[in-house]
């Protein structure tokens, strides 16, 4: 149904820049999902994709078209800090949303409120805050928007509750909703996310398909009868991220043809070589980690 | 649903060929029968709680494979044409992909082509005596 594009987006607040030149493409229908270190930008990110903060420079296109009123009655967005009032009930949330948005559901709405076992008659004030968000996401849920931004949508919820967000989010994919979400769970990115982007210091580290990077990056570990091993160029080949190497160990990160590296530390004498799978949680650790270890391995390459 | 599907999204190996290789496993075990018709798109999504188009790209493989033929409309069922044929590749799709693991470990820690020989015909006797 709808695309969102962000475009060489830059955000700086006074002398520090959170965002530095991000794009990002999410096609339509897809669940994207949004990983980096604390302040790595992420809520910066959304808030700018959706106008509360201003961008320095960049754009960010919805189905090609730049933000504008109408548009905000195609997008939800569950925020990071609960947007709740607190002297409010439940209900009167949801009365709230009804006039505000022609497509909320009420009684969608309040079959989800149910589903998390909340009580709308409660005020804001007494929810915990698992609940608050249980509450924003189960709003968002029932504008049956054709986008949905969720900023942390399962933090504070048990995990019952994390595994019920993340199938309404798969739910809502499958109905044709394009979604972004950051989580700092990865294990939840891993099932619903079809494609990962992860930012650190307001950079784009890494993007791809959850099952491509899987299948495309891969540890290749060997062992050398001793340390004085060159790597022959190994470790300045495009498809090395990067090369640590530890006495007579080396493991390289290939980002594509592992078995073929797999022959290559054969033929230069290594044993035990093997690959190693690499989980969604290892590729961005690797990501948003200083590869120092890689200057090394390549001065040694050359003598 | 009779089929039992699990998937390991903490794997290294992408979900959607772990979805694969449990469709396969099923046919060729008699699990999912000929015919039989596999949960739909959303339905597997939903039971698995892994992304919808994670399952429709495995699918997709299923029938460039010839295990499986979607007819719009009506959902995905095992192939019914040829049946024993499609039981028997997906037994040797998953076997394949079992001992390929096990030469390339074996590979790994110094074994050469001869050692490995003898210790799979050793295996295969083994098992097929026991078995009769």
């Amino acid at each position: 149904m709808s695309t969102i594009s962000i475009e060489n987006l830059r955000k700086t607040y006074g002398r520090y820049t959170a965002i530095d030149g991000l794009s990002v493409a999410i096609p339509e229908g897809c669940v994207f999902g949004l990983l980096g270190p604390n302040g790595a930008g992420k809520t910066t990110t959304f808030k700018c994709m959706l106008g509360l903060a201003r961008a320095d420079s960049g754009t960010v296109l919805y189905d090609g078209k730049p933000l504008e009123p109408s548009t905000f009655e195609r997008i939800a967005y569950v925020p990071e800090r609960s947007v709740l009032y607190d002297w409010m009930t439940v209900a009167e949330h949801v009365e709230m949303q009804r006039r505000a948005y022609t497509k909320f559901s009420v009684q969608r709405a309040n079959e989800l409120l149910a589903q998390f076992s909340i009580d709308p008659h409660k005020k804001a004030r007494a929810l915990s805050k698992g609940m608050r968000t249980a509450t924003m996401v189960a709003l968002a849920i029932a504008r049956e928007a054709d986008m949905l931004i969720l900023d942390e949508p399962t933090s504070g919820l048990d995990p019952i509750n994390q595994r019920h967000v993340l199938n309404l989010m798969i739910n809502e994919s499958a109905r044709g909703a394009t979604i972004i979400f950051s989580s700092h769970q990865i294990g939840q990115v891993e099932r619903a996310a079809e494609r990962i982007a992860v930012i650190d210091k307001g950079h784009l580290a890494l993007e791809g398909a959850v099952d491509d990077l899987k299948a495309d990056r891969k540890i290749v570990e060997g062992i050398f009868p001793d340390e004085s091993y060159a790597l022959n160029g190994v470790a300045n080949d495009p498809r090395i991220a990067r090369a640590d190497r530890s006495g007579r160990i080396v493991r390289l990160l290939t980002t594509d043809g592992a078995p073929e590296f797999v022959n290559k530390l054969e033929a230069m004498g290594a044993s035990g070589v093997r690959i190693v799978d690499l989980n969604l949680e290892d590729i961005f650790l690797y990501a948003v980690s200083p590869s120092d270890a890689t200057a090394d391995v390549v001065e040694g390459a050359g003598s | 649903m009779p089929v039992v599907l699990t998937v390991d999204p903490r794997s290294g190996v992408p979900i959607y060929l772990q979805v694969i290789e449990q469709v396969k496993r099923s046919v060729a075990i008699g699990v999912l029968a000929a015919g039989e018709q596999l949960p739909t798109v959303k339905q597997l999504a939903l039971d698995l709680t892994i992304n919808p188009n994670t399952v429709a790209k495995a699918y997709r493989e299923l029938e460039r494979d010839g295990v499986i033929e979607t007819s719009p409309g009506r959902g995905s069922f095992v192939k019914s044409n040829g049946v024993k044929d499609t039981t028997k590749a997906a037994a040797m799709d998953v076997a394949r992909d079992a001992i390929d693991g096990v030469v390339r470990e074996a590979k790994s820690i110094g074994l050469g082509a001869e050692d490995i020989r003898s210790l799979a015909n050793a295996a295969i006797d083994r098992w097929f005596r026991e078995a009769e």
